[in-house]
């Protein structure tokens, strides 16, 4: 996007980590490394989240010692009164790409007096958007984004190569999430799957996120047998379909940054690789296994929410079990799991059944049904042969509670 | 004070004698001798009778773990071991030559006792031999219906002998209360 001769260095102000991580993988993919993340006193432009507690008393500062830096303020809500580009939350990454491109040109003007220039945000038309919006109409399949044209970009793997051994243990990202605790849970306390204001809440887009797009490339290796590229703003995402591992950059963290975003399905590619040989990661690669890696992507995305077009009625099996020694354990999800196992049942009857939160629920259905471990027992039209649980008491309940309590403790 | 037990089971070298003592209160009594023909090869010692620990629950009751011989020709045994048992813990070693003929093995010769209680699967060795996968083993399970707990299993871990015997105990009753799984 830019052909200038060095990055130009931005200063991300007053963000969270995962704001950070996003605009640094942002930078690193979309941009081509155009534009790197630096300290405040080595930047060319800054980036300042105005939603923060002292956003306000470090804007001025900021403009104290840095008067002729252009800034690019984000925020919540649209204020103009200060000098600066205004981005409006959730970031539109066009609208941040313009505001960029604004800016450099602002750097490049001589610096005679302080800059008068507001940004015409509104106008801008977002290809990219955070789910946080009002979700677009479900888009069609992207299977005609499938490039059936073998590549042969996948190296051979050297003999005797031993990678799977070296990664195994040092993927504990991939089995634990601090945000789990983050999910509202009385956010659904009330639901009323009868109510589509409600429905609609607890609902995502999973289709035109990072998940879809993986989900469809790793079924789509799968079912080919064949190893694929996935490609978007990210960097490329390679699946090696025999082994149900990927190679991806060994910064992978910053992929589920992505996973709050919305991508067109003409920004993402999914194409056919030559599979004769199987794969080793490059210099600055990594492997991963791709079933734990999708359970957290889908987790992370899901939010406490289940994919467009979920029956919250419906009874739901588990066709098989997820190998939870190497995924995150949800919260509640053996339970959920077990009894999906022993008896078909709805989400809504699963809650209710268990007592537990229903967005815990929704968040283990998401992420088994992205692997489709589990799928719905009947057609949505077709209640007759609903039942609800009949799990029974087991005699020995009470000393399995023990035994659990033993377990946790120990 | 009443006694209950888990049974583990598996193939020679599968690891019960380690997961039996990962998550023993202490050292189990094993019976483990100077390994001698087919398990030679494998191991040095191998169980000829039992392995046995425990697990002190609230009040007096007890939670007893028996492992069952490798060796087949100690099979007369699991017949007694099972008797009075809660569930199973099966361990497969993926690194022997035929995984798949063990998994059927085992399902067979305990087969009573599933149908009584629940049975957990643990596969071990995994980090030596990748394939089969764990999926591989749910695909061959799924031909015959079957919907059982799979877990790549480090039988040295206290976690994921752990989250084995957790998935046996919510298959036995899913309604069990625990704030955090």
């Amino acid at each position: 996007m830019d052909n200038h001769t060095r990055p130009v260095k931005i200063a991300a102000l007053g963000m969270e980590q995962r704001t950070y991580s996003t605009l640094q993988l942002f930078f690193h993919g979309h941009c081509e490394d155009n534009y790197v993340l630096v300290e405040e006193n080595s930047a060319d432009i800054s980036i300042i989240d105005m939603d923060g507690f002292q956003a306000y008393r470090m804007l001025e500062e900021h403009k104290k010692h840095y008067p002729n830096q252009p800034s690019i303020l984000i925020s919540l809500s649209h204020d103009k009164a200060h000098d600066a580009e205004y981005i409006r939350k959730p970031i539109m990454l066009d609208a941040l790409s313009l505001a960029l491109r604004r800016a450099k040109e602002r750097l490049q003007q001589p610096v005679t007096k302080a800059p008068d220039f507001e940004a015409p945000v509104a106008e801008i038309t977002p290809q990219s958007q955070m789910t946080d919006s009002k979700p677009e109409a479900d888009p069609p399949l992207l299977l005609s984004n499938i490039v059936h044209n073998p590549q042969k970009t996948v190296r051979p793997i050297k003999s005797g190569s031993n990678h799977f051994n070296q990664f195994r243990y040092s993927t504990n990202f991939l089995t634990e999430d601090t945000d789990l605790e983050l999910v509202d849970t009385k956010l659904a306390a009330q639901f009323n799957p009868d109510d589509p204001e409600q429905v609609a809440k607890f609902q995502y887009q999973s289709k035109q996120t990072l998940q879809g797009y993986f989900q469809q490339a790793y079924f789509t290796a799968l079912q080919e047998q064949q190893n694929v590229i996935l490609k978007g703003v990210w960097r490329p995402i390679t699946i090696l379909y025999k082994s149900k591992q990927l190679r991806v950059e060994k910064n992978f963290r910053h992929l589920y940054a992505l996973s709050g975003m919305l991508f067109d399905k003409s920004e993402v590619s999914i194409t056919i690789l030559d599979n004769n040989v199987d794969a080793e990661p490059g210099l600055h690669e990594t492997v991963l296994p791709a079933e734990p890696f999708l359970w957290k992507l889908a987790m992370r995305t899901s939010r406490g929410r289940v994919p467009m077009d979920t029956n919250f009625t419906t009874p739901v099996k588990l066709i098989r079990w997820p190998n939870f020694t190497r995924t995150i354990v949800t919260p509640h999800a053996l339970r959920i799991a077990a009894l999906w196992a022993k008896q078909p049942t709805s989400l809504m009857d699963t809650a209710n059944y268990l007592a537990v939160p229903l967005q815990h629920v929704f968040m283990f259905y998401t992420a088994a049904v992205s692997l489709n471990f589990v799928a719905s027992t009947v057609t949505e039209t077709d209640h007759s042969t609903i039942v609800l649980p009949q799990v029974k008491r087991h005699r020995y309940r009470k000393i399995f509670q023990n035994l659990l309590e033993r377990l946790r403790n120990n | 004070m009443i006694n209950y037990k888990i049974i583990f089971t598996g193939p020679v070298g599968a690891g019960k004698t380690t997961a039996i003592s990962t998550i023993s209160d202490r050292p189990p009594i094993s019976t483990d001798k100077i390994a001698s023909d087919m398990a030679r090869d494998i191991k040095k010692t191998t169980t000829v009778a039992c392995d046995y620990g425990t697990v002190r629950l609230n009040g007096d009751d007890c939670l007893h773990l028996y492992g069952t011989p490798g060796q087949q020709r100690f099979d007369f045994m699991w017949d007694i071991l099972t008797s009075g048992g809660i569930g199973l813990v099966l361990l497969l070693d993926n690194t022997r030559l035929d995984p798949f003929q063990d998994l059927e093995f085992f399902l067979d010769q305990f087969q009573d006792f599933i149908n009584q209680t629940q049975v957990a699967i643990g596969i071990t060795q995994m980090d030596r031999k990748s394939s089969p996968c764990i999926d591989d083993y749910h695909n061959h399970l799924g031909k015959q219906g079957l919907t059982i707990p799979i877990f790549d299993v480090d039988a040295r871990k206290r976690h994921d002998v752990s989250l084995l015997i957790k998935a046996l105990l919510f298959s036995l009753d899913p309604g069990l209360l625990e704030n955090h799984d």
